[in-house]
């Protein structure tokens, strides 16, 4: 894909080409503070219950429950 | 095809784990258009507010069976042993849900009235937070006047809440996007978005929302470049396109720079001795936003430009003539990335009522102190109704710019 030649850029990443070098970047950018979005290894992932972008149809995370999630948040840009 | 999506697709196809997405961008359908172009074929979720309150993306997270975390930097290369093969036990409040009734049991749209009520009686910022949440992301734009007054009423009790901000802000640009638009509102977003990154300024999903808009200088990237190129692929294929709301341009295009960049034209100002008749009616009325709003000495602003035909006087553009001009004056001192910039008219069409818009960027002296001001005039072909009257006109907007000398 022409977006292959983009794989060192925060961008190329979010557009899905490579996840894993961004991600271990980013970690060494965001700084999180009390309160933020920090999910912790052991622990119950915290709740959500958002709107699909195709239907606008509630989504939660409880309802896959029983089965193993990849939780992918990003943003096109 | 991406590395994640090839890996995905096998393990969602054999059933051994569900691909689940949060998008953390303002518009809903840039996504879809982008998930569309890339072939993603799992759900994808809009978060516009930051409910879960990331600081950046993107963010990739393993979930077990049981909503435990595994693992918060999987890997493609182990993600099949050290999660997908491995039977994990859940902890008692993660065994307790899954063998509740509320496991696996679908989702429901939260009661928006109910929850608007709930914030009239209690009066309380989380309950005017909890409605006007809700309003957001579940109300449409129908919603959208009552979140804004919500988030309001949440900021008078508690005015340092930085995601209350974000969320006004992200409240106000959705209503500029609507049928409902009211004046200022974008600018409106900008001041509150800048407010909740005084709050917060490391919270970067809260940045790339002014990023979008501004300045080159301030950008890490050209936010929606891609979605010409998307377009055409998704043509060649056979496809439709997603229809976008609002087409990305101007700002949300524009490459980031390392200097303040000036567009080499050898052009003469269109009508240096005002000669041209102004439009003292107000058939044209425009809009102008700063991104940001306050700028450093020396620093640079991205000026937004909206010219919207009045509607209350049947005004619309003439498109059988000369085309819409925009001339920025050049104080000196001063940078400005282009100073004409020319609309053209729409195809085909010999009138049409139709926003336009246009932006450029300016950069202020070094010196620069207070309140300045630039200069800009718009000359335009524009026809009323009332009395059929077409002219060619011309409007002066005196921007005024506030310089923020606050220690950086």
């Amino acid at each position: 894909m022409q977006l292959m030649g983009r794989l060192n850029h925060f961008r190329s990443i979010g557009r899905g080409i490579s996840w894993f070098s961004t991600i271990v970047l980013l970690a060494s950018v965001a700084t999180v503070v009390a309160d933020d979005y920090a999910p912790q290894v052991g622990s119950s992932h915290v709740a959500f219950t958002l709107p699909a972008i195709d239907d606008g149809r509630p989504v939660s995370l409880a309802q896959f429950r029983g089965k193993k999630v990849l939780l992918i948040q990003f943003a096109s840009w | 095809m991406p590395v994640w999506h090839n890996k995905t697709k096998d393990w969602v196809a054999a059933g051994k784990l569900v691909v689940l997405g949060i998008t953390q961008e303002q518009h809903p359908d840039r996504c879809r258009l982008f998930a569309q172009w890339q072939n993603f074929d799992w759900p994808i979720l809009w978060d516009p507010i930051n409910i879960l309150e990331s600081t950046a993306v993107p963010i990739i997270i393993a979930i077990d069976e049981h909503g435990i975390v595994r693992s918060t930097h999987p890997r493609p290369e182990t993600l099949e042993a050290e999660f997908l093969n491995v039977a994990f036990l859940p902890d008692a409040v993660g065994e307790a849900i899954t063998n509740s009734n509320n496991a696996a049991q679908q989702p429901t749209r939260p009661d928006i009235a109910a929850l608007q009520q709930q914030a009239q009686q209690e009066k309380t910022a989380g309950a005017q937070l909890e409605f006007a949440d809700a309003a957001i992301l579940w109300g449409g734009t129908t919603e959208v006047t009552t979140a804004i007054d919500a988030y309001s009423n949440a900021l008078i009790q508690a005015p340092d809440d930085g995601g209350a901000l974000f969320r006004r802000g992200v409240a106000y640009r959705i209503r500029y996007d609507s049928e409902r638009r009211q004046p200022d509102d974008f600018q409106k977003a900008v001041l509150s978005w800048e407010q909740a990154l005084d709050k917060n300024p490391n919270q970067y999903i809260w940045r790339r929302r002014i990023q979008q808009y501004g300045p080159r200088l301030e950008k890490p990237y050209s936010f929606y470049d891609w979605v010409e190129q998307a377009r055409k692929e998704i043509v060649a294929r056979g496809e439709t396109p997603v229809t976008l709301i609002v087409d990305p341009q101007g700002a949300e295009l524009a490459r980031p720079a390392l200097a303040f960049a000036v567009a080499p034209e050898e052009v003469k100002s269109p009508d240096p001795a005002g000669r041209i008749q102004r439009d003292t009616d107000g058939l044209i009325v425009p809009e102008i936003i700063l991104v940001p709003s306050r700028v450093r000495p020396g620093g640079s602003t991205r000026v937004h430009i909206a010219l919207a035909p009045n509607s209350e006087l049947r005004a619309h553009w003439n498109n059988e003539s000369e085309p819409l001009v925009l001339w920025v004056e050049c104080p000196d001192g001063w940078k400005v990335s282009q100073s004409r910039h020319v609309v053209a008219p729409l195809d085909g069409q010999p009138t049409s009522d139709e926003t336009r818009r246009i932006d450029f960027e300016v950069q202020i002296p070094h010196d620069a102190k207070g309140s300045i001001q630039l200069q800009v005039f718009a000359l335009y072909n524009v026809c009323e109704d009332k009395d059929g009257v077409c002219q060619y006109l011309r409007q002066d907007l005196l921007i005024p710019i506030q310089v923020n000398s606050e220690p950086q």
